[in-house]
């Protein structure tokens, strides 16, 4: 599904170009669990920003389900975060002054979906993260896995292929942080490909394929025997 | 203090944008209302500053200023309440005065009686003035004219020479006034002066000549009433009736009065309207910089909160709190009022220039002034910083330290509400501006008579026995397409008679204007005939004939004009109608006027056939030297008719020019407001902005949600506008005896500029938001 060919990225300075991801190769299937490890300043963020098309390297190849997406338009670029990808952030970035309700119907609004399709699809999400009693809520009146949860219910609502979480679990508990990765799991399990950077060792057990970055390199990029 | 100049420093630099916007939005209204409270101050006390300014007056009515000299003898002999009075009157022509070895200059000349400067008080620079009203021959000038005339060197002693032909000496130089004042002149002199200058034994002994105004200066405790009562006494029986509306008007009201003045007119009337407009405009342009200030300072509650939040847990109290927040905030406004001051000083002169009002600086750093600005500034800084600073101060210390704040606070509907009154007097501004605009159009473009390629000659003494040789000199020219002789220059004074009209039915007293002019007058100017004829160039057959306008026919109630006969020297005869043109200023309503064939002759207009430009050049310069050959004493003065018919509505131009610069003015600080918050509302939502992006959101669609706020409130200023702009508008047309009609467009356009110049604003912001890169946004710190 992703293909990265030679992916470089580097920020120009005065004096100097600093590489932040250097000739990354990576192709990732269809269906994968990819934990993405490595220490602060690594450039796991931006490969995943580069993967979500939210950042463009500054040289090699990116084929998306078969079609080069360097350089889209702006119309294009949009239909891939309507339909195709999703985000989960270490910061939940749930919109403060909306409702849990309203926060997770966002993306449909968007997307065109029609008022009362859009109910029964929130009102499903609401029932499978046991957080109804919560949907007229407003964010800081939750705890932070359940600020995740709604993070991941308004991420998975548009049934994308891809999901990208960014330290999901990076201000959780242990046990918030479990539950999380039970939820992405159990996605990755209904076929939804995802890959996510977590520090944590346990979390990153969850994934069915674990790289580690390196200074902009892929130091290691191993299976996990199942 | 140290500690406040320093925090207010700090929270100034936190958010340099904004509270400069706050900072010069602020101090730029302020200078204008500076500017505005002054002119409006000085128009107010025009001549209060007279010593005597309560105690004198001006005897007439609205419309009729113009008394008989013989009436200031009888006063003084049977009105024991009158101190003093004083008859002024002016020349018909401002006259050439001549010093030698300088070229001769125009400058206008007032006769007054003795008592003049008991009535009214004036700077003596040098020289006795008051002597030099009791002697005949003597001049007294104002500064302004003893530096045009003679320089540096010393005028009091020196002749001058007056129209080629009296010699009279300066007695004194006194100051203008730098106060306003009705009065207005440059050079006066004694009646005695008069009377040799112009000999007419008629003006001081005849009930019905009356060619002065006579001013009074009465005793403490004299009753103005009473007075005008047994002054209207003093008139003949068959005179009383004309005087039976006359009162004594105070001096300080004349120059809110309206009237007409003939001759050069050392009266100015000033516009009680255009003051109070201008009143008006300097109250919003205040309330859209303080709704700015409520509006950028309330979005700083939040910092302010977390910030003293963290006060209150090192142990601040709540007054201390309190107490800082008046003083920065006073700080502020004490910053803004010197820059304030400072924009006025500088400003000052340009805006005078450019507007035509009266400004007088000096008073700016007078006692009642100053203290007035600074307290106004402290008692607004209270009420400003009370209500923030209570609830902020007043607020949890937990509530105030966390992170997130009630979720509503970055979303109060008050500031919605203040930016939709801000619009609401943006929008009644620009409605207003257009419609002065079209009311100036309309006046300009409804002379009814031919504006183009026509200039006029004035018709020195000297050339007046030669009209036959400037005539034949004109009409050689290939370019004079046609000329003719008047007494008519547009804007310019003309007489008013009062005589008697002979009609079918008995005799009927009428008054009109009227003025001289030959054949050709008609069809230079382009007048229209609505029935009988104009009269032909031979005078021995239509000698004494007259045309009437529609308004003498109206004014008179007259159906069948052609024939009767005016009751003048040479019982003139109404031969036909004209159509009503402008012949005065457009304020001043068309009123029943006679054009009389009579040879009296001040102007020779001249109808030019070229349109280039430089050829009309050459061909004036030609017409000014021929012309000049045959006036060697007396100047000749060429003017175009289109600058002269400038100046009949000129009033309204300035009108116009003021009143456009201010509420542009106006206009770009509510901009400046508008801006300062929707900066505000990005930073704002700078992340959410991110989140939408990120979920599918274009940028089309956050530049809608972003500005969308904007366009309701103007939607919402917009309905309450549209009626009070109606109100203002209909209430200020009302004032014109000619006015443009309120079309619905200047609402719609009104509105839609308003909508157009928020949403360039706002979208500034916006633009530069809504297509940030999201992961800045995102960016987990
Ligand atoms: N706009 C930028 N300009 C310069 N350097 C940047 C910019 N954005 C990120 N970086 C640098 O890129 C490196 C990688 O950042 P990031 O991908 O966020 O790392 P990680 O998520 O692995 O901690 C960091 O050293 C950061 O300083
Ligand atoms: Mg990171």
């Amino acid at each position: 599904m992703i293909q990265l060919t030679n992916i470089d990225k580097y920020y120009d300075s005065k004096f100097q170009r600093t590489y932040v991801l250097k000739d990354i190769i990576l192709e990732v299937k269809e269906g994968e669990f990819l934990s993405v490890m490595g220490p602060s300043g690594s450039g796991k963020s931006t490969l995943l920003n580069i993967i979500g098309l939210m950042d463009s390297p500054s040289s090699g190849k990116y084929l998306l389900d078969g079609n080069s997406v360097l350089d889209l338009k702006e119309k294009v670029r949009v239909d891939y975060h309507r339909n195709f990808i999703s985000f989960i952030f270490q910061a939940y970035h749930l919109i403060e002054e909306m409702t849990v309700y309203e926060n997770i119907e966002t993306p449909l609004i968007y997307k065109g979906v029609k008022s009362h399709d859009r109910e029964s699809m929130v009102a499903d999400l609401l029932d499978r993260f046991n957080i109804v009693a919560k949907k007229d809520l407003f964010p800081q009146q939750l705890s932070g896995g359940q600020q995740q949860l709604v993070g991941i219910a308004r991420a998975i609502i548009s049934k994308p292929k891809l999901l990208l979480a960014d330290e999901p679990t990076g201000n959780l508990h242990s046990t918030q942080g479990e539950m999380i990765m039970e939820t992405l799991k159990e996605l990755n399990n209904e076929g939804m490909t995802i890959i996510h950077v977590t520090h944590n060792e346990k979390f990153a057990q969850y994934g069915k394929r674990i790289i580690r970055l390196e200074d902009g390199n892929i130091r290691s990029d191993t299976n996990r025997k199942t | 203090m140290r500690g406040i100049l320093k925090s207010s420093y700090q929270n100034f630099v936190h958010r340099p944008i904004t509270n400069l916007i706050n900072l010069i939005g602020l101090a730029v209204s302020l200078a204008l209302v500076i500017i505005l409270s002054l002119y409006s101050f000085g128009e107010l006390t025009t001549d209060h500053f007279h010593k005597n300014a309560d105690r004198v007056y001006l005897y007439g009515d609205n419309n009729k200023i113009y008394t008989p000299g013989i009436l200031k003898d009888q006063i003084d002999l049977s009105i024991p309440g009158v101190e003093s009075s004083v008859r002024i009157a002016s020349t018909w022509e401002p006259p050439v005065f001549q010093v030698a070895e300088h070229d001769p200059l125009k400058s206008d000349l007032i006769f007054a009686d003795e008592g003049f400067f008991r009535l009214f008080t004036y700077k003596t620079i040098e020289g006795n003035p008051d002597a030099a009203m009791k002697e005949p021959m003597s001049l007294v000038i104002t500064r302004q004219l003893a530096e045009k005339l003679f320089g540096n060197k010393q005028a009091v002693g020196q002749l001058v020479k007056l129209n080629n032909s009296n010699e009279m000496t300066v007695r004194a130089v006194i100051e203008r006034p730098k106060e306003n004042s009705c009065l207005s002149f440059n050079a006066l002199a004694s009646i005695a002066t008069q009377k040799i200058m112009q000999p007419n034994e008629g003006e001081f002994t005849e009930w019905g000549w009356s060619n002065f105004q006579t001013f009074l200066l009465l005793k403490d405790n004299t009753n103005p009433q009473v007075t005008a009562k047994k002054i209207i006494a003093l008139f003949p029986e068959n005179r009383r009736n004309d005087y039976k509306n006359t009162h004594l008007i105070p001096l300080k009201k004349i120059y809110f009065s309206k009237f007409e003045i003939y001759g050069t007119d050392f009266l100015q009337a000033g516009d009680k309207n255009k003051v109070l407009v201008l009143i008006l405009v300097a109250a919003l342009v205040l309330m859209i910089a303080l709704i700015n200030f409520v509006n950028i300072s309330s979005s700083q509650w939040l910092d302010k909160i977390r910030q003293t939040g963290v006060m209150k847990v090192f142990g601040a109290r709540q007054s201390e709190i309190l107490r800082n927040m008046l003083a920065e905030t006073f700080l502020f406004f004490l910053s803004a009022l010197f820059l304030a001051a400072f924009l006025a000083v500088i400003f000052i002169p340009d805006i005078q220039n450019y507007t035509g009002i009266r400004v007088n600086p000096k008073l700016m750093f007078s006692g009642p002034f100053l203290s007035i600005a600074i307290g106004a500034s402290f008692i607004l800084s209270f009420l400003f910083s009370m209500i923030p600073a209570l609830r902020v101060s007043s607020s949890n210390v937990l509530d105030n330290l966390k992170k997130n704040l009630n979720p509503q606070t970055g979303k109060s509907p008050l500031r919605g509400i203040l930016v939709a009154v801000q619009f609401t007097i943006a929008i009644v501004l620009i409605a207003f501006t257009l419609l002065v605009q079209k009311q100036v159009n309309f006046g300009s473009s409804s002379f009814g008579f031919n504006q183009e390629n026509t200039i006029s000659v004035n018709i020195t003494p000297q050339l007046n026995q030669k009209k036959d040789v400037i005539r034949k000199i004109l009409l050689d020219n290939p370019s004079v397409k046609r000329i003719s002789m008047c007494q008519y220059y547009p804007g310019k004074t003309i007489s008013q008679w009062g005589t008697q009209l002979e009609t079918g039915n008995g005799k009927k007293q009428v008054n009109f204007d009227t003025f001289a002019a030959d054949a050709q007058f008609f069809n230079l100017m382009g007048l229209q005939l609505v029935s009988g004829r104009f009269y032909s160039d031979d005078l021995s057959t239509d000698a004494d004939k007259v045309v009437v306008n529609e308004s003498f026919l109206r004014e008179n109630k007259i159906d069948n004009p052609i024939g009767t006969k005016l009751l003048t020297r040479g019982n003139a005869e109404i031969i036909g109608v004209v159509k009503d043109f402008h012949y005065k200023a457009v304020n001043h309503p068309i009123a029943a006027l006679a054009i009389r064939n009579d040879p009296s002759t001040s102007y020779c207009l001249v109808n030019l056939q070229t349109t280039n430009f430089n050829s009309l050049h050459n061909t004036i310069q030609k017409i000014k030297k021929e012309i000049t050959e045959l006036s060697p004493s007396f100047p000749v003065e060429i003017a175009f008719f289109d600058q002269a018919i400038e100046k009949m509505y000129q009033s309204e131009i300035l009108f116009k020019k003021t009143f456009s610069l201010f509420a542009g003015i106006a206009i770009v600080i509510c901009c400046l407001g508008i801006l300062a918050m929707s900066l505000f509302a990005c930073q704002r939502r700078v992340k959410e902005i991110g989140i939408r992006k990120v979920n599918g959101a274009k940028v089309s669609e956050i530049l809608t949600m972003l500005n969308k706020d904007f366009v309701k409130w103007v939607a919402i200023a917009f309905v309450i506008a549209t009626p009070v702009a109606y109100y203002v508008m209909h209430k200020w047309l009302e004032n014109f005896a000619y006015k443009t009609e309120l079309s619905w467009w200047i609402f719609a356009l009104a509105g839609l500029l308003a909508l157009g110049i928020a949403l360039l604003t706002v979208s500034w912001q916006s633009w530069k938001a809504a297509t940030r890169n999201p992961v800045e946004a995102l960016r987990y710190e």
